[in-house]
């Protein structure tokens, strides 16, 4: 017989309250106990375990975001809203008529930190499966990594994290079969020992099959489906609701099983190809217990689940723990009774676990049983909103302190060094290891060029269906330099790299998720440096009228004195009417015209050029909206017009770090002058100017590009045949075979 | 009127291969069905239904045990004699990547001895990871359903993506077999056309074998996938390329209309 425990918690002091919190791990303050007792009070009856956990579960930051909901909405929300089609588990926008696109990034920081290979696997699984729910094919996997340097006491070592991490995401992305496409890996001091895994997914959805998650009728069953339920992944979110102090238990941790998601995948779109699926959602953070309690919520309805119908992996598990299990593999199906034993037909022949284990009821009440006994019976308002926070929140003066380093002795030594630096340098060791063909629709992977040479990509494309050209681009952006010196700047510099490198291949930007990354809300400078970002981030979006249509928030990335820098990764989502217009960075014929869209700049403050001569500080450079916005429409305009041959936008190492990459996978080299700019040269080659791109132009096209682009494009020079060749005037100052700079980039991988 | 071919794409939990396999198919002209391995073992469908099998990539079972075992073992269980007497009569059958494993498992490649023995496996690769690169290729025989639309010492490139590759055979016989008999249909090569070690041969090969074709000609299995490549615009250098019929669409034209041919 399984016990359901009651806890007394009405009339306590708070500090018992404080202690019951700590002792079923519930991650709630005493403030929160306090509101819980006297919700109990009101009831006339104490608690049970199951109830307690439910909210632990339901008011933890991780699933109720409730330290970060009034900023995001006051900052993020409003943008750009008329193009959202639907804002689920994740957000999605149309790309025509009949299609749109189901798109999200979030972290999986906290397991990865502790479990690497188990950690980032399940991170891919939950981002599956979040773009599942909405009905859709997931077509791309994207991940940025955050990587530390040294090791730190009582936790694993850099390199025996970042192998398991990238283990994890190929061992599950190769195994489901969707392409894992682009990302990005930073290695920094400030990720040590705090591991960020930002991972993210792209769906496509027929408009017509769009699910939602919300239960809002009566009578609609409740079909649990897939994975079993098990001990694995109890009080994952509230492990990521702490800052980390030490090696934690491994049971919070879930494991992934990519061989039952990639039916489970396959059944659920059955299922709603055929219209039989009412509602959707997965099981992630909080397990049954969110997921139920989100889905009635939402649609205003009450409802009746029995735990004892659900499949197990162990016996004798107490009815607390399935409800909060995070076991992977999961999905809860809405449907209409007359389609139930159908789903479970179509689940069967796929040989996959499903079953019924509940009801949508009329009223405001959830209610669970194990067999006869009542486990949690509850108002559903009062169990999913805890009280919002508006934490406190301090913000430094801003220093301007303007660095002015030495002239360098060698500029072509700098730029190999650039080029080889561990965060420019190839990153073929780990992106060779994922799949990215698989499906048939890769039409620009994370390398082009010659085939056994090739360079890096802006941004990747995929084909929507074989039976259009039409494509759609993703890529991402993230400085966490520039957010350590400057949140304000970072969180802006993000969402116009994200930008830039979606225009980089031709594709028009039309939405954006973001994963925000940051240390505990309850520390105000964290929360000043929050808001500082969120507000650049608010003043690039809001100008381009691009709206941010999913994401997350990871906080308490902090374990000590060691913290992360308050930054975002921006993932952006492009669109393509015709993927014969895509473009790739290399470069593509001798004797091209080269130009500069966008000016070098003074500001070098956290640029890869000051980190690598050992220079702090300085200014970072801060997206001007209003020249990304410019800038944006006319090169799409000039590549639609077919002048254009390669793009590539300018960031981490600056102009000669891009024309540099672009040499790479073409084998073709570029002679520029950079005396036009009157800037130290060392400044025009190696800033990190925002809103900027390299492009090299048609030559019998150049009249045409130049009537389109005008004021925003400056000659730097031309294609040539071995090497780079600076000047400044008659001056060469560097000059570097192309064979140098390949080899530079590679690194020693083949 | 051209006759409907049907082509029957097996899958199991864990192929995920099916979808590009199944349009490339479909847009050669061919009449595509994506059938559960579990149809076959239940009788519900029969082998001779179709004009062509594929056995599509992925990570069959899991592949948690050797690549291909696990479905071969669910084959060897109920429907072989099936597959072996569709082999016998000429009809087609094609594996790429963990279908290729899958072919060797259940002996109908390279099957020198034709007695459907296991003459070969596809070992882990010699980097010891999963390899996801474009590599090039030479077209060793004309003589193979799937590859007449080549000529003999064309190079060509496709997409590898997998980390148990390495063909190695039984012994020195099936060795010396495979070389006389030209069953090794396509070769991994550096850009220029020549035998080349790692990372153009991106798996450690032996004879740098890349695909295998049996005697008759109608089996082949390779490690490469064809049916990523159907259209141009998904070779990973079609933007410095100018206007070609996609290397996919050369291979399923080519086994489509054999079938139209011969049957």
């Amino acid at each position: 017989m399984v016990r359901i425990e009651t806890i007394e918690i009405i009339g306590r002091q708070d500090r018992e309250l404080s202690e019951i919190s700590r002792s079923f791990s519930l991650g709630l303050s005493v403030e929160e106990m306090r509101r819980i007792s006297e919700y109990f009070q009101r009831e006339g009856r104490n608690p049970t375990d199951a109830e307690l956990q439910a909210l632990g579960q339901a008011w933890s930051e991780h699933c109720s975001y409730k330290s970060s909901k009034i900023h995001l909405k006051k900052y993020l929300m409003d943008i750009g809203t008329k193009g959202i089609l639907s804002r689920g588990d994740a957000g999605v926008i149309a790309i025509d008529d009949k299609t749109a696109v189901a798109f999200k990034m979030e972290s999986h920081n906290h397991p990865s930190a502790i479990e690497p290979y188990g950690g980032a696997a399940t991170g891919v699984g939950g981002i599956l499966r979040d773009v599942l729910s909405m009905g859709a094919q997931p077509v791309a996997l994207t991940d940025v990594l955050f990587f530390g340097i040294r090791k730190v006491k009582g936790f694993p070592s850099p390199k025996f994290i970042e192998g398991g991490v990238i283990s994890g995401i190929r061992d599950y992305g190769n195994r489901v079969g969707i392409p894992t496409l682009s990302g990005g890996i930073t290695y920094a001091r400030f990720f040590s020992p705090n591991v960020l895994v930002n991972v993210g997914c792209v769906g496509i959805v027929d408009r017509k099959k769009l699910l939602s998650s919300s239960v809002n009728i009566p009578g609609l069953k409740l079909i649990i489906a897939g994975g079993k339920t098990g001990r694995d992944g109890i009080h994952g979110v509230n492990m990521a609701s702490e800052t980390i102090t030490r090696e934690e238990d491994i049971s919070t941790v879930q494991l992934g099983s990519p061989i039952t998601k990639e039916p489970l995948m396959h059944a659920v779109l059955e299922a709603n190809e055929r219209g039989l699926i009412y509602a959707l959602k997965d099981l992630g953070g909080g397990g049954l217990s969110s997921v139920v309690g989100e889905m009635l919520q939402s649609g205003g309805m009450g409802g009746s689940v029995y735990l004892d119908r659900v499949p197990l992996k162990v016996q004798g598990m107490a009815p607390w723990e399935i409800w909060i299990s995070e076991s992977q593999e999961r999905m809860l199906l809405a449907v209409k009774e007359e389609n139930e034993n159908e789903i479970h037909r179509i689940m069967e022949s796929w040989d996959i676990t499903s079953s019924t284990i509940g009801v949508s009821e009329p009223g405001r009440r959830l209610r669970v049983f194990y067999g006869d006994e009542m486990a949690i019976d509850m108002d559903i308002d009062f169990l999913t909103n805890p009280q919002p926070y508006d934490r406190p929140s301090s913000f430094k003066e801003k220093r301007e302190n303007t660095v002015i380093p030495k002239y360098p002795e060698n500029i072509g030594k700098v730029i190999l060094a650039l080029l080889g630096d561990r965060n420019v340098r190839t990153r073929e060791f780990a992106v060779r290891q994922y799949d990215h063909t698989v499906r048939g629709s890769t039409v620009l992977g994370p390398f082009s060029g010659i085939v056994g040479r090739e360079g890096p990509t802006d941004a990747s494309v995929i084909r929507a269906s074989w039976d259009s050209y039409e494509g759609i681009a993703v890529g991402h952006g993230f400085n966490p330099f520039y957010s350590y010196l400057d949140p304000l700047a970072g969180g802006a510099d993000a969402v116009d790299e994200a930008v830039r490198n979606i225009v980089s291949v031709g594709a028009e930007p039309i939405g954006f998720s973001d994963c925000l990354n940051a240390g505990s809300p309850e520390d105000p400078v964290v929360m000043g440096e929050f808001i500082s970002m969120l507000r650049g981030m608010r003043s690039v979006a809001a100008r381009l009228d691009i709206p941010f249509a999913s994401g997350n928030v990871s906080f308490y990335n902090e374990s000590g004195k060691r913290r992360i820098p308050t930054f975002p990764t921006v993932m952006a989502v492009g669109k393509t009417k015709d993927i014969r217009n895509v473009l790739s960075p290399d470069f593509k014929k001798i004797s091209s015209p080269i130009y500069l869209v966008g000016l070098p700049t003074s500001d070098l403050g956290g640029s890869l050029y000051f980190r690598t001569i050992g220079v702090r500080g300085g200014v970072v450079p801060v997206s001007n909206p209003d020249f990304l916005s410019r800038r944006v429409r006319r090169i799409l305009d000039a590549v639609n017009s077919g002048t254009v041959l390669s793009i590539h936008d300018i960031s981490d190492g600056g102009l000669a770090t891009s024309l540099g990459e672009m040499t790479i996978g073409s084998g073709i080299g570029a002679s520029i002058d950079i005396s036009p700019f009157g800037l130290r040269p060392d400044f025009v080659l190696f800033s990190e100017p925002t809103s900027s791109w390299v492009v090299e132009v048609k030559k019998e096209r150049e009249k045409e590009f130049l009537e389109i682009m005008r004021e925003d494009a400056i000659l730097l020079g031309h294609t040539s045949a071995d090497s780079l060749v600076i000047s400044v005037g008659d001056e060469r100052i560097a000059s570097i075979e192309n064979e140098a700079i390949r080899r530079r980039w590679k690194g020693g991988f083949r | 009127m051209s006759k409907s071919v049907r082509v029957g794409i097996i899958t199991m939990e864990g192929t995920n291969n099916e979808l590009e396999a199944y349009l490339s198919f479909l847009h050669s002209g061919a009449n595509p069905e994506i059938v559960h391995i579990k149809s076959f073992e239940n009788r519900r469908r029969k082998v001779s239904d179709f004009d062509i099998l594929f056995f599509p990539g992925g990570f069959s079972g899991g592949d948690y045990v050797r690549a291909g075992a696990i479905m071969a073992a669910r084959i060897k269980g109920s429907f072989i004699r099936e597959i072996y007497e569709f082999e016998g009569e000429g009809r087609l059958v094609m594996g790429s990547c963990n279908g290729f494993q899958v072919l060797t498992e259940i002996g109908l490649l390279p099957n020198t001895k034709g007695d459907h023995e296991i003459e070969a496996a596809l070992a882990p690769n010699i980097s010891n990871r999963f390899e996801a690169r474009t590599v090039y290729l030479k077209i060793n025989r004309k003589d193979c359903a799937f590859l007449s639309n080549f000529k003999v010492g064309e190079i060509i490139k496709l997409p590898v993506a997998h980390a148990e590759g390495r063909f190695i055979p039984a012994g020195r016989e099936i060795l010396s077999e495979i070389s006389k008999r030209n069953l090794n249909a396509l070769s991994y090569v550096d850009p220029r056309g020549r035998e080349a070690g790692y990372p153009w041969n991106p798996n450690g090969s032996i004879m740098n074998i890349a695909g295998i074709c049996n005697s008759r000609g109608n089996v082949l299995g390779l490690m490469p996938h064809p049916e990523r490549v159907f259209y141009p615009y998904t070779e990973s250098d079609w933007t410095r390329q100018t206007e070609h019929e996609g290397m996919g669409y050369r291979f399923f034209k080519s086994a489509v209309d054999f079938v139209r041919e011969k049957f």
